[in-house]
């Protein structure tokens, strides 16, 4: 793969080769060949000049999962400009993310334009928030019949920058991953290599959103450079009836596909069991499980259910800094598990290996091997460098790093030091294989977003009977939906107040979905001084999770 | 008050699991945080049922599902008969 830039190697894609059908309904699907997808985003990028963007302007794009909002990001990218998806409002996000969120972004970016699309609801438009000098744009889809614009478009260079990846999906805490033409060329390459990709042969399934790292690089970006051919539903649509998942994959005989942790165990439940059978996946040769910590069980339970060989099943550690992967299971064989004593690895973060199914061991499966040109270290808190039986900190090296939090130099400082960037993730490397446990970050991974604890107890802490400062947002792991759910443990300012509880914890959850548009499973509300403290005086998030989990095991089911 | 809508009223109140709450078709429900995002698929679910609609879901938003008279709206508005 010898590309300059990401354009490039559109521009060098078999014309007449289908790069992405969009599956609509049952009876409607739309498909575009990489000749079509190119005029497209010609005609977008004529649209975007027409409005003054150009070379280095940053553009946000808030448009609906589909192929107008695909090739308006690659029209943004043949202009030199850099584009950046957001989410699209939908049922399951309130307002008011929206407001703070949006704010937040375009302020930070100072973004020349924020793009919807025509059908973009009007009582929405109040909550985007521009910043001054953003102006708001509404995009024709770029199938209209007009012929391509004549463009004359700038030389883009391997080091300048192509586009902007989220990396959190919550209010305030937005950090811009900034990323070159160059590390995300080079990630695909290595990607390429590691799953033996042939545009020829292969087929990628993908419901994911594009303001992810797994939807834009892993179903986007690399199927646009690795000429792959594409078949995408919309998340929304995959929630709605994720049966529809099996029917593409076995209608289109598509061969890779990402999924969350979740999903491998949401599939099957929300599947009749009379059509399990139904399905041939037998075409697929990878199913990766990647973004939330592998789950051995939730795999499991996808496997029983559709007949696929173990050895699909394969799993990735990714972040938007790193481009997208950092490991990846070897393919054709199933990803490798470890038996871990239990205790050892509860007290003393060591892992001591057992035989398999010991009682009291814990399992843990590997997210798989390092990829070319990628160095890993695990550290400890001190900073020591720890051996192959030590949980620390996962801390990554590699030829295809961010270039830095945009605008945000400091951020970017405590990100990457001397080189090794700071994943924040717990983990043991064992063998040549990536364990990851945890994180050392209290990150909320709640379906497949990541949420800051901080955030939620905020607006708890906002309740005038909650004592401000004495809130502790956790996650707590769900095994039927296999993802994490919130649990929220709140001192109130007075033991009185206690009666009040259920109008309290009433309020609050109302606070909680409006500011944040997710859900609280469970509040536990607790007299004055229940809460440990840091010997700063601050709350202590871990030591306050195993009290509670001691006093209330009904919440702890993980293992 | 229809048999449809009668229903949807008591699925959710089956849902939340809130003993002694009594719902009518106007108690906001996402406003007020009683039902999550996850339990939202399931009452757009739950309305294709009752409606014999298939509904859009990139065409709902929040505010179109916060009661329950609001969802029978939204589904006369998006929502396309079924084969």
């Amino acid at each position: 793969m010898q590309f300059r830039n990401l354009t490039d190697a559109l521009d060098a894609a078999p014309a007449s080769r289908p790069f992405i059908t969009v599956w609509i309904d049952e009876d409607e699907r739309e498909t575009l060949t990489f000749a079509d997808f190119r005029s497209r985003a010609r005609k977008q990028a004529g649209a975007l000049r027409d409005h003054g963007v150009t070379f280095g302007d940053r553009v946000v794009i808030i448009m609906p999962q589909g192929i107008p909002a695909m090739a308006t990001f690659v029209g943004a990218m043949m202009l030199g400009a850099v584009p950046t998806f957001l989410a699209y409002p939908n049922f399951k996000i309130e307002p008011s993310k929206y407001s703070s969120g949006l704010a937040g972004v375009t302020a930070n970016l100072k973004a020349k334009a924020v793009l919807i699309d025509a059908e973009f609801p009007d009582d929405m438009l109040d909550h985007v928030s521009l910043n001054k000098g953003s102006t708001l744009l509404r995009m024709a889809g770029g199938g209209e019949a007009h012929t391509e614009p004549d463009l004359a478009l700038p030389e883009i260079q391997a080091e300048s920058l192509a586009f902007i990846q989220h990396s959190a999906g919550t209010t305030g805490l937005q950090k811009g991953v900034a990323l070159t033409h160059s590390a995300v060329l080079r990630q695909l390459s290595h990607l390429q290599r590691a799953l033996r990709i042939d545009g020829a042969s292969d087929r990628i399934y993908s419901w994911l959103p594009l303001y992810h790292d797994m939807g834009l690089i892993a179903c986007f970006m690399l199927p646009m450079v690795c000429h792959v051919p594409i078949v995408m539903q919309s998340p929304l649509d995959w929630v709605m009836h994720p049966e529809t998942m099996l029917q593409i994959i076995s209608e289109h005989k598509c061969t890779l596909a990402w999924l969350p942790n979740f999903a491998f165990q949401f599939m099957p439940r929300r599947t009749p069991q009379n059509r399990w059978a139904q399905y041939d996946l037998s075409s697929l040769r990878a199913l990766i499980n990647c973004s939330e910590p592998v789950r051995a069980s939730s795999m499991l339970e996808f496997q029983k259910a559709f007949a696929i060989e173990s050895q699909v099943l394969q799993s990735c550690y990714a972040m938007a800094e790193n481009v997208f992967a950092v490991t990846q299971s070897e393919l054709n064989h199933p990803p490798v598990r470890v038996w871990a004593e239990g205790q050892a690895f509860r007290s003393a973060h060591r892992v001591v290996p057992v035989a398999d199914g010991t009682s009291g061991a814990i399992a843990f499966t590997s997210s798989g091997r390092l990829l070319p040109n990628h160095e890993l270290r695990i550290v400890s808190d001190s900073g020591a460098v720890l051996d192959d039986a030590d949980v620390g900190e996962i801390q990554v090296k590699t030829d295809c790093m961010f270039k830095g939090y945009f605008n945000r130099p400091d951020l970017t400082a405590q990100a990457i030091v001397d080189g090794w960037y700071h994943t924040g993730d717990l983990g043991f490397f064992r063998e040549g294989e990536l364990y990851v446990v945890g994180r050392k970050k209290d990150l909320l991974i709640i379906g497949g977003e990541n949420i800051y604890p901080q955030d939620i107890e905020e607006i708890v802490a906002s309740h005038p009977a909650i004592h401000d400062g004495r809130v502790i947002a956790m996650g707590v792991y769900n095994p039927d939906l296999g993802t994490e759910d919130i649990v929220v443990v709140a001192e109130v300012e007075a033991a009185e107040l206690l009666a009040d509880m259920a109008k309290i914890e009433s309020e609050i959850r109302s606070q909680v979905v409006a500011g944040m548009g997710v859900a609280i499973r469970t509040i536990i509300l607790k007299p004055p001084k229940w809460i440990v403290k840091s010997t700063a005086g601050k709350a202590a998030r871990s030591a306050t999770r195993e009290k509670l989990l001691q006093e209330h095991p009904e919440l702890d089911v993980e293992l | 008050m229809t048999d449809e809508t009668q229903q949807m009223i008591e699925h959710i109140t089956q849902l939340i699991r809130k003993p002694g709450m009594t719902l009518d078709q106007n108690t906001p429900l996402v406003s007020s945080g009683l039902i999550d995002s996850m339990a939202l698929v399931d009452l757009l679910l739950k309305l294709e049922d009752l409606t014999h609609l298939r509904i859009p879901a990139g065409k709902v938003q929040p505010k179109d599902l916060d009661t329950v008279a609001k969802m029978f709206v939204t589904a006369q508005r998006v929502g396309k008969p079924r084969k």
